[in-house]
């Protein structure tokens, strides 16, 4: 094993919470509550009751922010569209305990929405939408006077009591706050630990790669912006009903968005519990702080703020819980799996006939700007068969996978799969064609780096498997049988290239494939791992799936191929079996040019 | 120099709060001492100060010397936090505040549930008063107060001055569209139909805008021979600048507080080109003494405490509503809120005999009704009132 | 026709102004990649150096160019060297985001610490005048604006096509690895970069220092609007985005004449937002090659 140089395995993030863990966080958490009932003073409420709402936002901020990485520095839309809806329909009578649920369900149209068109957008772009959506919003609060009361804003009737979330009492919105963010704890915990928090972190990680494993990239992403939203914008309810006044100012602002997106980064960005942990820390010291610096010179209270912020971003960029949990790495290596030996790649069972054509494509055609990268190119490919296409470096192989993996358009032509009820379709999204049954790798490899190699095998299995446990599983045979037992727990971007490529090649198994498309994945690996490729690929093979493999290492084309494909400037030049073509004239001089073929002559 | 007066400020922090201990009556002071109103925050609350100083060095209130405790309210939430922490930690017996509505809105629904009197010197927001609640008062005058004196100002005074009828009268609302603005437009629009006034255009605008030069434009394609704008300051600047730029030269521009009343706007703006625009506001300092007695102690009390000339109204006008109220519950019996409220609504005082020169007695919903504002113009670079006329300082000054 | 000639005069100009403080934020955006929020402060800062270096000497205004520009190179280059490249090889750019964020809200507030919260007037120097064109008036100084950004704009130009230094930037906007075995210093052309940006800004702000009052918050009114342009304009691009802040200006200037000056927000930021979702790249980004990255 030489070609794995081991960063030492960090603990698995998602490997379940242990007891301990769950009884240290549970007690984390009445500490919370139990503190200001027991010093009993109304100011503490308050701090509390604030910093309950902001983590409890900064939670479901993250949700988006975190495990999705896209930045919303808009979610003060939600928040204000909870508030406003809320105090509207109490106005009209409605308990906000149902309009915290209306207020939810506009959030969620308006977030969708919002998010649609916007997804297509990465970073900066997003967070720049967001913005200019979230002044749309102020100005439209501003301008509809009849509906939101203009600039000068909403005030709630004070009814009291329960079915009015209005309180004389200083014990009850403490309880709904932190219900709130029990609430939005639970549901952070709950995604992040299921099939569709694997699936958001692998898009946020490698959207491409996530979309081969079969992940509806787009609908795992609006589904989070919609619980997010729709979190958020409860918690702007009975933030409302606390302040018991609102007005566009105060619950459109960008400061606010910034600052709730601010406390999860803090705590620990895409983790479920830093942005509790962020808002703990935080509120509190900017009360002290405010009162320590703010009333004795004008802005040296937000001048400190700032500078803490850069210090913070710039020594500790993975926040609080990237503290803890390298203060914890020591403790938990007891935890770390035997290493297991590497089962050689299994014996080979006796190979199955080539039955029907499984993958049938038909005159391709592809330009770029003025560049015919693929002309006219059709072929099949049957059923227990593995076709090799080569060519010289640029000759469009890429892009034909990419065609027929769905990540790229034709400009005409078609591809067609046959469906394991033995019917044909006509995939066109990666998804479709990840349904189908075709998994692919990338010549680039493309892990998913934050990941460890466990999750990112998982996130192919969840391609079958939605149960956490089952694609656990399956994750884990799949990696003994592709020989990275040991590195299970370690994160993915530790591993060598030679890893990576088998690292890719196991996401892709994990998930069941019919079709197999390997872009070179002998490319830049030693000796003895080429050898050891091959026999996985035929093994491969002979449990009946069917591989297109575009190859540059040629001991591996010809022991692998039944049939090959050589492309050229985007054509087709030659195919047939492998030690006829690569005896063709034609073929000898797209790979060595003219002189070389007559010097032969 | 920044660094010394730092030093100074918390040094006198900490004694007051080692003072404090033994402090025998305790009042809160919540304005937004830091953040975008701080400025004005600050200078409302240095009148209460004031106030507070000459109160406890004539011995203080019922014979105890008055504390104050300072709270941010530098946003909404904050107004809560604050106003609650000066409750239930410090005690206090009541609050003063608070410059800003919105902070006043929310900082007073605390204050009502706990049953702890709310004196709002400062904001001028409606609902700070038309909510009703039992334990809020207000000595300053409001939105509505604003509106109605613009109004009775072109009707008595500009239109006879540029010689016109007053509902010959074109005239151009413009303000910014944060609640000050909005709620002062409203006010002038109501008023100016109760007059009769033609009131051909109405718009807001976001305060921190770059450019008005569309407005201008607007105005002057209406021929507007009133513009009046309730601003702050930035956007005072960029209005009376594009405007005068524009070639844009309505027979009056009547401001409304906020940047008008402020020196640094008439010096960005040039003392030529703001020279004439008139301005309604709560009580400057270049007013009919006469009308304004004891105005000019304020002001010396103020240099000698402060060592700059005040920076506006804000903090005259927070001394005359802390000092009436003081003197008040001084003739009360006890700190309790009931007793507060009992000594406060006794307060009986006619016009022309505070600094400030309006009176105070608590109408409807806790109101002043006697507050009003005063008309101002900029002659010659100072902001001299000449309006109403007993506490005119110059006549106003107006070109047929 | 006056009038829509005049609302067309006021639009230019106000592109200009536009133009002439997202350049720097274009040149940043395009090579570094990365969002400087703290722009509107770089912008701050210029303005408050200007008005002490008018107000201290009694110089005209645009003398302290020479003062404001290496003093706002710096302060870039500082920031890039201090700030933003350690983050370079940060996960993900949220990190660099709120740094610049964090040195935004340090920026405000020492401003305020430092001036007040006051305004800070620099002395108009002439530049207040109204100059009339047929029926159009304009100012002086707004000229002087809209002359002076065309001119960054074409300098900023030939320097990047012409110049050594300007194909090293160049290089490393479009490759930064390529550019980095060719033996190009890409930390030092990022700084560099940085450094550039931020003397541009330091050029808007002795321009824009006269015709606006100085206070804390100066650059915020500004900031949003640059990030639409540069956006509008296409990542990175110069030309696109002088040509983008001229839509921006138009827009807000027959707005707010024919629509309202309240709604004049929702028509800028609502042409920014359909631009954005239906041409990501700006009017005048390329379009990605996705042959071998898939999307």
């Amino acid at each position: 094993m030489t070609d794995i140089s081991l960063a030492p395995p960090a603990p698995a993030r998602l490997a379940g919470l242990t007891w301990r863990n769950v009884f240290a966080l549970a007690g984390f958490l009445a500490a919370l509550f139990v503190i200001p009932v027991v010093i009993d003073d109304d100011f503490i409420y308050h701090i509390f009751v604030t910093l309950f709402i902001f983590a409890a936002l900064s939670t479901a901020w993250n949700i988006v922010g975190g495990f999705a990485g896209q930045l919303s520095l808009g979610h003060a839309i939600f928040y204000g569209i909870g508030a406003y809806v809320g105090i509207i329909l109490m106005n009209m009578g409605i308990s906000p305990w149902l309009g915290m649920f209306a207020g939810a369900a506009v959030a969620v149209v308006v977030a969708v929405a919002i998010s649609y068109p916007c997804f297509r957008l990465r970073g900066p772009f997003f967070a720049l939408a967001t913005i200019a959506f979230l002044e749309v919003f102020r100005v439209l609060a501003l301008h509809f006077r009849e509906l939101t009361g203009g600039a000068t804003g909403l005030m709630i009737p004070l009814k009291f009591g329960w079915e009015w979330m209005v309180f004389r009492e200083r014990l009850p919105p403490l309880i709904i706050a932190f219900g709130m963010l029990l609430v939005c704890l639970a549901v952070a915990w709950w995604i992040r630990s299921h099939r569709i928090g694997f699936q958001l972190v692998a898009t946020r990680e490698r959207e491409s790669a996530a979309k081969a494993a079969g992940v509806d990239t787009v609908k795992v992403r609006l589904i989070a912006v919609s619980v997010s939203a729709a979190l958020t914008a409860m918690v702007g309810t009975f933030h409302a009903m606390y302040l018991t006044f609102i007005e566009p100012a105060a619950m459109f602002s960008l400061p606010f968005s910034i600052q709730i997106a601010m406390f999860a980064l803090i705590g620990g960005i895409g983790t479920v519990f830093g942005p509790l942990l962020g808002a703990v820390l935080l509120v509190p010291i900017s009360e002290v702080a405010r009162g320590w610096l703010g009333a004795h010179a004008l802005g040296l209270h937000g001048f400190v703020y700032g500078a803490v912020l850069i210090l913070v971003v710039l020594f500790m960029p993975n926040g609080l819980m990237g503290l803890l949990s390298r203060l914890n790495k020591s403790s938990e290596t007891s935890r770390q799996r035997q290493a297991q030996t590497i089962t050689a790649a299994q014996a080979p069972s006796e190979r199955p006939s080539l039955g029907d054509a499984i993958v049938k494509v038909e005159s391709l055609e592809k330009h770029f700007g003025g560049l015919h990268v693929t002309n006219n190119v059709g072929f099949t490919l049957r059923e227990g068969e593995i076709l090799g296409l080569i060519g010289p470096n640029g000759a469009g192989k890429t892009t034909v996978f990419n065609m027929i993996s769905g990540f790229l358009a034709p400009d005409s032509g078609s591809v067609s799969v046959r469906g394991a009820d033995g019917t044909w379709h006509k995939p066109t999204t990666p998804a479709d064609f990840a349904a189908i049954g075709v998994g692919r790798t990338f010549q680039i490899v493309q892990p998913f780096a934050a990941m460890t190699v466990e999750e990112n095998i998982m996130v192919g299995a969840f391609h079958r498997f939605s149960d956490v446990h089952e694609a656990r599983e399956v994750a884990r045979e799949t990696a003994h049988r592709m020989g990275l037992g040991p590195w299970l727990d370690a994160e993915a971007r530790g591993l060598t290239i030679g890893g990576l490529k088998r690292l890719e090649m196991a996401r892709v198994m994990a998930m069941k494939p019919r079709v197999l498309l390997l872009d070179e994945v002998m490319a830049g690996i030693n000796q003895t791992d080429v050898r050891r490729a091959i026999d996985l690929t035929l093994s491969i093979r002979d449990s009946g799936v069917s591989i297109i493999a575009i190859e540059h290492v040629m001991q591996a084309v010809m022991s692998l191929s039944d049939r090959v494909i050589v492309l050229s400037s985007g054509q087709i030049i030659a195919q047939g079996k492998p030690q006829e073509v690569v005896r063709d004239p034609t073929v000898i001089e797209a790979y060595l040019g003219k002189e070389f073929v007559h010097a032969q002559a | 120099m920044k660094l010394s007066l730092l030093l100074k400020t918390t040094v006198a922090a900490v004694l007051l709060t080692a003072t404090a201990a033994h402090a025998d009556v305790k009042f809160g002071a919540l304005y937004p001492f830091s953040g975008q109103l701080a400025l004005l925050g600050d200078e409302s609350a240095r009148g209460l100060e004031i106030a507070v100083d000459e109160v406890n060095a004539a011995g203080g209130v019922q014979g105890e010397k008055v504390v104050l405790v300072r709270g941010d309210a530098v946003d909404n939430n904050q107004a809560i936090g604050e106003a609650r922490r000066l409750i239930s930690r410090e005690k206090v017996a009541a609050i003063f505040g608070s410059y800003s509505s919105a902070r006043s809105i929310a900082a007073s629904q605390v204050a009502e549930l706990s049953g702890i009197p709310y004196f709002e010197m400062g904001a001028v927001a409606d609902e700070v008063t038309g909510r009703g609640l039992k334990f809020l008062y207000r000595t300053n005058p409001t939105a509505e107060d604003m509106g109605k004196l613009i109004v009775e100002m072109i009707v008595n005074k500009v239109a006879p001055g540029i010689g016109k009828k007053p509902e010959d009268l074109k005239i151009g609302i413009i303000h910014e569209d944060s609640s000050y603005g909005t709620s002062v437009a409203g006010h002038q629009k109501k008023y100016a139909a109760e007059a009769g006034l033609n009131v051909v255009s109405t718009q807001g605008y976001p305060a921190s805008t770059v450019d008005m030069s569309s407005l201008v434009l607007d105005l002057k394609q209406r021929g507007v021979d009133v513009v009046l704008q309730t601003s702050y300051q930035n956007d005072s600047v960029l209005f009376l600048q594009q405007a005068n730029e524009a070639g844009f030269k309505p027979a009056a521009i009547i401001g409304g507080g906020g940047g008008y009343s402020m020196q640094p706007t008439a010096d960005a703006v040039g003392h030529k080109v703001i020279d004439g625009v008139l301005d309604a506001d709560f009580t400057q300092f270049l007013v009919n003494t006469k009308y304004t007695p004891g105005l000019e102690t304020f002001v010396e009390a103020y240099k000698k405490k402060y060592g700059e000339a005040p920076r506006s109204g804000h903090s005259l006008n927070n001394y005359v509503g802390a000092k009436i109220l003081l003197d008040a519950i001084n003739k009360g019996k006890g700190f309790t809120p009931d007793a507060l409220v009992a000594a406060v609504n006794t307060i009986d005082i006619g016009e022309g005999v505070t600094a400030a020169g309006y009176g105070l007695k608590f109408g409807k919903n806790n109101q002043n009704e006697r507050a009003k504002m005063m008309g101002m113009q900029w002659q010659d670079g100072k902001l001299v009132t000449v309006y109403p006329e007993a506490a005119a300082v110059a006549p106003m000054r107006l070109a047929k | 026709m006056d009038t829509i000639l005049q609302l067309l005069a006021n639009g230019l100009m106000l592109g200009g102004l536009f133009a002439i403080v997202a350049v720097g934020l274009t040149l940043i955006f395009g090579i570094v990649k990365v969002v400087n929020f703290a722009h509107g402060e770089f912008l701050m800062v210029g303005m408050y150096l200007t008005f002490l270096v008018t107000r201290m000497l009694g110089l005209h205004p645009f003398v302290a160019v020479i003062v404001v520009v290496p003093a706002l190179f710096l302060i870039g280059a500082l920031t890039q060297r201090l700030i933003i490249q350690p983050l370079m090889s940060a996960r993900d750019d949220h990190i660099q985001i709120f740094a610049t964020v964090g040195l935004s809200t340090a920026l405000i507030n020492l401003a305020l610490l430092v001036f007040g919260a006051d305004i800070a007037n620099t002395p108009a120097s002439g530049l207040r005048t109204p100059i009339e064109i047929g029926p159009v008036r304009v100012l002086s100084g707004q000229i002087a604006i809209f002359v002076a950004s065309i001119a960054l704009v074409i300098g900023l130009q030939l320097f990047l096509q012409n110049t050594a230094m300007g194909r090293a930037i160049r290089a490393v906007a479009q490759n930064r690895s390529a550019a980095q075995l060719m033996g190009i210093n890409v930390d030092r052309i990022y700084i560099l970069t940085f450094g550039i940006g931020a003397a541009c800004v330091g050029v808007a702000a002795v321009l824009i220092a006269p015709l606006y009052p100085t206070s804390p918050t100066i650059g915020t009114y500004f900031v949003l609007t640059a990030f639409v342009v540069v956006v509008l304009g296409g990542l990175g691009s110069i030309p696109g985005a002088f040509v983008g802040s001229l839509v921006i200006g138009l827009i807000d200037s027959f707005a707010g004449f024919y629509i309202g000056s309240d709604m004049r927000e929702v028509a800028v930021f609502g042409v920014f937002l359909l631009i954005l979702i239906l041409r990501p790249a700006g009017l005048f980004g390329k379009q990605l090659n996705l042959s071998h990255v898939s999307p």
